[in-house]
């Protein structure tokens, strides 16, 4: 039985790919090899893989006040590894500090 | 007397329900207490001690403090004393203050990380006892790690300003806890800049370790594992469980531990680690990676950068 899938489409790099309804959008992209999100932790935790959802519904698990307020998140600013489609969604990247940091060229190998 | 071993850490989880799942039945931990805030409180079966980590509910993840258990009482004095007089403030806690332990003294690394040390816990021992013990215990879920071996934490450095935390915190840990250098990575155009460092006070490796990021942060807790078939039956766990994955099974070259590194379910990173590396002594020479080895040290196969080391951490 296959669950009931949407389109995801990251407007940055225009990629698209299914995602199913039980389907964290985060797990569904790179299970198929898009890159158009930082993937980090996909615990709501670590804030890489922050995105706006354009169009689209959605649900949305609990995600880290650190990284994404109250605010942001009814203005629709999520964290990819805690969102599940319930239709078609368009995103952009957001990106939190890390994606800073991996635009960032590492000058010591580290940092 | 000083500083015996790392004690415990406190780390926050966004749904308890999750965090417990995976502490219990991916990595083995067995809860031992829950207080009247909700934090859960869990051990592993090889230690003796009521509880080697605390989950904190939150709304976001990452570290609260790290606890050192200390030798005698009276060590809470002279290293309270040595730390005030390094200029770092030191609150002190009477008993109970940190659950089921006796008195405490609180302060902050250089780098703004929470430390405790305390002298005594509330003891439950071993799950296999004392008296004729089995190798392990029957009944061990998921991996079945033994003990929390160590935590790595990010700290600040920006070497263009000036600002090295990992330095800072080196010093401090050698100055007024005895803590002694295992391994470090020097960086830089004259290879001067201490980027990262693994520091103990057993006779492993490290018992804690820094490394450098933009902000400083908890990098991941480790726990340990007899030995690398062990590591391998670990990330079957993993697999099995779909918990995400960040580093599959492979060697360090720093500590010579084999490792994988994985996320619970609220994004803080765990490591299994098994191994003890080698002798750590407070004689013995530390060992230094340069900058165009650093990675071989941290993944001594490919020598690469792999999975997220560096820019993704709570
Ligand atoms: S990948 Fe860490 S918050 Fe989404
Ligand atoms: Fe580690």
């Amino acid at each position: 039985m296959s669950e009931r899938a949407h389109t995801v489409t990251i407007t940055d790099t225009d990629e698209s790919f299914r995602c199913g309804e039980g389907t964290v959008v985060l797990k569904a992209m790179v299970t198929l090899g898009y890159r158009g999100v930082t993937s980090g932790c996909h615990g709501g935790g670590c804030g890489v893989c922050k995105v706006r959802v354009d169009e689209g519904s959605y649900d949305a698990a609990v995600m880290s006040r650190a990284h994404v307020s109250e605010a942001e998140e009814r203005d629709r600013v999520v964290l990819a590894c805690r969102i599940k489609p319930r239709s078609d969604l368009r995103l952009s990247v957001v990106g939190g500090i890390g994606k800073v940091i991996a635009r960032q060229q590492k000058k010591f190998g580290l940092v | 007397m000083g500083v015996m071993r790392i004690g415990h850490i406190n780390i926050r989880v966004l749904d308890m329900d999750a965090a417990l799942a995976h502490y219990e039945g991916v990595l083995g931990l067995t809860r031992t207490a829950k207080d009247d805030a909700g934090n859960v409180y869990l051990k592993g079966w090889d230690e003796w001690d009521k509880y080697s980590l605390i989950l904190t509910q939150s709304d976001k993840a990452g570290m609260i403090n790290i606890a050192y258990k200390v030798e005698n009482d009276a060590d809470l004095d002279a290293l309270g004393k040595r730390i005030r007089d390094y200029g770092i403030t030191v609150d002190d806690l009477p008993e109970g203050a940190v659950p089921f332990c006796g008195r405490a003294i609180r302060f902050n690394l250089p780098s703004g990380h929470e430390m405790v040390l305390y002298a005594q816990k509330e003891m439950l021992g071993k799950a296999v006892g004392v008296t004729n013990p089995e190798p392990w215990p029957d009944g061990l879920k998921g991996a079945g790690v033994h003990w929390l071996d160590h935590a790595l934490l990010m700290c600040e450095l920006d070497p263009e300003k000036g600002i090295n935390k990992v330095a800072e915190n080196t010093t401090f840990m050698r100055e007024c806890l005895d803590f002694y250098l295992s391994e470090q990575v020097l960086v830089g155009p004259d290879g001067d800049i201490q980027a990262a460092t693994w520091m103990f006070r057993t006779s492993t490796p490290h018992d804690i370790a820094f490394v450098g990021g933009p902000v400083m942060g908890l990098h991941h807790l480790a726990f340990y594992l007899d030995d690398w078939s062990a590591v391998l039956k670990a990330a079957d766990v993993m697999a099995k469980r779909q918990v995400k994955v960040d580093v599959t099974p492979q060697r360090h070259g720093i500590t010579r531990g084999s490792t994988i590194y994985f996320f619970d379910p609220s994004g803080n990173r765990n490591e299994t680690f098994a191994g003890l590396g080698y002798l750590a002594q407070p004689d013995m020479p530390p060992i230094t990676w340069t900058e165009e080895n650093l990675w071989r040290g941290i993944f001594y196969h490919t020598g690469e950068e792999a999975g997220k080391f560096t820019t993704v951490y709570t």
